[in-house]
């Protein structure tokens, strides 16, 4: 019974609220009614119509009185309180658009910023992993104790003994990258083409939960040691474009880069793991000689069991893992094992970033918040007279503050509205970072419902908070206090400035920090590009040419670790002839081919050598302390690189394999093995290579960064990819048949692609040329984040700044134009410019100064906090500071010298008059 | 402004919903009814009246329609809804005790 009656009362409040027009016609048309009843009556009464309608018209009193009453039975005392501060509070809004419309665009950004990124973070915490119960999936992975930071994948001792030990899991599974595969040229016209791979163990996909869209994936026997089966899976985008999606396809037989393999199945269409790219899986390829290697590179993913929880699966590897140090200690000792969820693996890595632009989006709404509270206390002031009539007339001080709250709220709704689009924009933006090897990309974030919440919050919340600001001034007016001086100002009213100088302290701190964490990255980031390449990476094109290892690699065993091969056939005389054919196309200036990039190579091998003339207790004293990172090159390397040979040569095309062999080296390692001496024909003789004969030393060069992140440059040795044993035997084969060629031109590289293409398929088209691009777009890939965050704090810090000189500004304005009259009097007494400028200054400085001090301090604290973030720089970076603060003292100071030059110019009498 | 009416707060709102029990009826007729069932010792100001219904209906004692009436002119009449008639028992219930009450004061006293 009562919910019909409560659904009575509310759809009349509704109504009286929304057709309030509509009501006050129909009691218009009531009271009329009535009134003509009355002169009817009247009428039949016997008097005259004139007299009639006097007469009802005085009955019935004050007509727009009785309606205000009837309509006022009808009213929710705070609904329409409500209704008629948001219209008056809109209404004083459009009043002034250019405070509004600042006040709402620095709100938009904050706002919209402020959600972006927590819904980045969100994403990172709950986005979905594309496997049933994916939250049970972990990677174990291993580390050597002297550098918990890095993480390595497992060994197969590794992998075996955690599988059969370990409690924890479900099941378990390894995988690797399968050497890139190659599909020839069809006779139907299509072309050669590389496909990327991964080797699995049979387990790996039932850990996943994963099922295979046609046929079935790897049985234990076809993963059999040393002889895995020759099957393989398709990805659905192969099976798409290869096949035409032919269901047929299982069964048959492909000619894979010289190997034949029988389809047994298809995955399906959202199976792309491990990589985006993974184009097929074979079985996991294991020799025997890695069942006794300790060289780690099988990723390894493991399923908890229901109710296990990472860090009981921790300890329990941890257990197996000092076990396995005792028991083995060549291989184990030193080294421990990380349980880690595959959720942290893909996405943690954004978390370090995210809270640094948290903090810094964060900085700037509470800049904001001051400022614009700032800005309504100084606009306060211009109301005041209004605020106390009204208080006068019987408002309480509840409802002006309540009234103050609404138009403060509305404002950051309004921004809020507009944060929705910056929210939207930024998170796309932030979603574009680039992740490290083992992290992913989160693509399917959206502004959603909770976060459209979490943006309504967050404008609710900052609307209230810089709201306080006017709303606590207004409980402090004294009502008889203006209204007594009448509009007459010379009193100050000293609380209030007390409010907005804490507020100005504030952004001037607020600021600083963020001017002062913008430097740091800024100047890391300059740092990091203008770091001496040594090279010049403009107009050169970069490419891989690459024969499959599986063609000219065979493993005889493994040497420290690491698998020691044999080649056979040499592939160099296929490099050469792509070489020869590049260098005779035409186009490019210069043209040259290195065995690895030689920046940032996903890989990067060292070799051990012996140096001549030495006493044999020095070289094999320490076998790792002679060991150096390792190239093949073409001759013309460093001419076509434009890096500088300090002494000594490049090669030529005199450095064949019959000449005497020769090796240049880097500034580094010439300092490193060779201090205050020089190193030209100096000679020394690469380690554990059968065939390898001695090399003299015939150039030094500059240090070409190997790692960007390294400011330290190591010790690099080049040879001439011609000058090789004919029967290597050693370790890091693999590198004989791959080659990363470099074409400089003079205009765009990108347009050097199509004759290279068809150079290379003209001496051989079963291998297409992969990994095409521009030196500058190598160089830059991973640059672009560092730049990205850098460029978005730096823009954060800017608005900050100009905020705060807005809030330095306004306060010291209102200053001097509450003051006029007092400066006009002082200057008719004699005071000069000086005189009149300290009297304003003092507070001015005070001001800047607390401000700068509690910037500085937040900033020694909060610094630390990126310290990942930069390179080559301390997070208390002296430079850095002073320079920005510097910068911060000369803004604010010219944010005070505008109000302070204009109570300079008082002119005496105009002040005293204006009074 | 005349002081509306005597009449306790309470008591109009009684007796509106009591003149309300049989028909429905514009306020016009119902300021007749009071006045000529109380035999002209009731009379109801407008000023009361109008409010009172207002927040009758606001309170969803009572309901209101727009019906012709018998001059066949449109008017605003108004009827009783269920909780009204409840509503109506609880106050004649109240009354009553209030007026026994005061009668038992009276004649004792």
């Amino acid at each position: 019974m009562l919910r019909s009656r409560r659904f009575r009362i509310w759809s009349n409040r509704v109504h009286s609220l929304f057709r309030k027009d509509h009501l006050d016609a129909e009691l218009n048309q009531e009271l009329f009614f009535h009134f003509e009843q009355l002169v009817r009556e009247n009428v039949a009464e016997g008097m005259s119509t004139e007299a009639a309608r006097r007469a009802a018209r005085q009955a019935l009193g004050n007509l727009s009185q009785l309606a205000e009453e009837c309509r006022d039975q009808r009213r929710v005392g705070w609904l329409h309180d409500l209704w008629q501060d948001l219209r008056y509070g809109l209404r004083m809004l459009r009043q002034s658009p250019g405070f509004t419309s600042l006040v709402v665009l620095s709100l938009a950004l904050g706002i919209g910023a402020n959600t972006a990124v927590l819904g980045a973070l969100r994403a990172s915490l709950l986005s979905n992993i594309p496997f049933p119960d994916g939250d049970r999936l972990v990677l174990v992975r291993t580390y050597p104790e002297w550098n918990p930071a890095l993480n390595n994948s497992a060994s197969i001792p590794d992998y075996i003994a955690w599988k059969q030990q370990s409690r924890s899991f479900e099941s378990m599974g390894a995988s690797i990258a399968d050497h890139s595969r190659d599909f020839g040229a069809e006779e139907d016209g299509r072309p050669a083409e590389r496909i990327e791979g991964h080797g699995f163990s049979p387990s790996l996909f039932v850990a996943l939960g994963v099922q295979p869209l046609l046929g079935r994936t790897f049985t234990e026997e076809e993963a059999e040691i040393d002889h895995p089966a020759p099957v393989m899976v398709l990805s659905h985008r192969l099976w798409q474009r290869r096949f035409g999606g032919d269901p047929g396809v299982l069964g048959k037989e492909v000619r894979l880069s010289g190997t034949n393999l029988t389809i047994i199945g298809v995955m399906p269409p959202d199976f792309r793991y491990p990589l985006e790219e993974t184009e097929y899986w074979v079985p996991l390829g294991i020799n025997r000689f890695q069942l006794q290697g300790s060289a780690r590179f099988f990723a390894v993913v493991a399923r908890l069991k229901p109710g296990v929880s990472v860090q009981q699966a921790q300890a329990e590897m941890d257990g197996i893992g000092a076990q396995l140090a005792r028991d083995f200690p060549d291989r184990h000792k030193g080294w421990r094992i990380r349980v880690q969820t595959l959720r942290n693996a893909w996405y943690g890595w954004m978390k370090i970033p995210l809270a640094t632009l948290e903090g810094a989006v964060a900085l700037v709404l509470l800049i904001a918040c001051a400022n614009v509270a700032g800005l309504l206390l100084a606009r306060g002031a211009a109301r005041r007279p209004e605020i106390v009539m009204r208080m006068a007339l019987g408002a309480g001080r509840g409802r002006v503050v309540r009234q103050m709250l609404t138009e403060s709220v509305l404002l950051s709704l309004i921004g809020g509205v507009l944060g929705t689009f910056v929210a939207w924009g930024a998170l796309k933006a932030l979603l574009q970072m680039n992740p490290p090897l083992a992290g992913q990309r989160i693509t399917d974030v959206a502004v959603d419902l909770p976060l459209l919440a979490l943006l309504g919050i967050l404008s609710v919340v900052t609307g209230l908070i810089f709201g306080m600001g006017p709303a606590i001034a207004c409980f402090q007016l004294d009502l008889a206090g203006p209204l007594k001086e009448s509009t007459r100002s010379a009193g100050s009213p000293y609380r209030r400035n007390r409010l907005q100088s804490a507020l100005v302290t504030l952004q001037i701190a607020s600021a600083l920090v963020l001017l002062i964490g913008s430097g740091l990255l800024i100047n890391s980031f300059v740092r990091l590009a203008g770091f001496n390449l040594n090279f010049d990476p403009s107009g050169l094109l970069t490419f891989e040419y690459r024969i499959p290892q599986q063609q000219y690699v065979r493993n005889i065993g493994v040497f420290q670790g690491a698998p020691y091969s044999a080649i056979d056939p040499s592939p160099t005389p296929a490099i050469q002839r792509v070489y020869e054919q590049l260098r005779t196309m035409g186009g490019p200036e210069s043209v040259a081919g290195i065995s690895q990039p030689p920046v940032n190579s996903p890989v990067l091998n060292t070799m051990s050598f012996s140096i001549e003339e030495r006493p044999i207790a020095e070289n094999v004293a320490d076998q790792n302390a002679l060991r150096a990172v390792y190239f093949l090159i073409t001759p013309n390397f460093f001419t076509t690189m434009k890096t500088r040979v300090v002494r000594g040569r490049d090669l030529n095309d005199f450095d064949t394999a019959s000449a005497s062999w020769v090796v240049i080296i880097n500034e580094a390692m010439a300092r490193r093995f060779w201090p205050g001496e020089d190193p030209i024909g100096k000679r020394l003789t690469l380690g554990v290579v059968s065939g390898e004969r001695p090399r003299e030393i015939v150039g030094v060069v500059r240090d070409i960064p190997t790692r960007r992140e390294r400011a330290d440059p190591q010790p690099v040795m080049y040879a001439s990819y011609l000058q090789q044993s004919p029967d290597y035997r050693g370790p890091i084969a693999n590198m004989f048949g791959q080659m990363t060629f470099l074409l400089r031109s003079s205009g765009d590289p990108l347009s050097l692609v199509p004759a290279a293409r068809s150079a290379v398929a003209d001496v051989d088209p079963d291998h297409a040329i992969t990994r095409i691009q521009t030196m500058e777009q190598y160089w830059g890939g991973g640059m672009r984040d560092k730049r990205i965050l850098a460029a978005v704090l730096g823009v954060f810090a800017f608005m900050a700044t100009i905020l705060a000189a807005i809030g330095i500004y306004g306060v010291m304005a209102y200053s001097v134009a509450q003051r006029t009259r007092e400066i006009g009097i002082r200057m008719a007494l004699g005071a000069g410019p000086r005189k009149v400028l300290m009297l304003i200054g003092s507070r001015a400085v005070t001001l800047i100064s607390v401000g700068m001090v509690l910037g500085l301090a937040g900033s020694v604290a909060l610094s630390r906090l990126i310290a990942s973030q930069l390179w080559g720089i301390e997070p208390t970076d002296p430079a850095t500071f002073i320079g920005v603060s510097l910068l911060l003292v000369t803004v604010a100071l010219v944010a005070f010298f505008i109000p302070a030059r204009r109570a300079i110019r008082v002119d005496p009498t105009e002040a005293l008059r204006t009074e | 402004m005349p002081k509306p009416s005597d009449l306790l707060q309470g008591t109009l709102d009684l007796l509106i919903l009591k003149t309300l029990v049989r028909e429905a009826m514009h306020g016009w007729g119902i300021s007749k009814r009071i006045q000529q069932l109380s035999g002209d010792v009731l009379s109801v100001q407008q000023g009361s009246l109008y409010p009172a219904l207002h927040r009758l209906e606001q309170q969803g004692w009572i309901t209101a329609e727009w019906k012709d009436s018998d001059l066949g002119r449109s008017a605003k009449f108004y009827s009783l809804t269920r909780e009204g008639k409840q509503q109506l028992e609880r106050e004649l219930d109240s009354w009553n005790r209030l007026s026994s009450a005061v009668g038992l004061l009276l004649k004792k006293a």
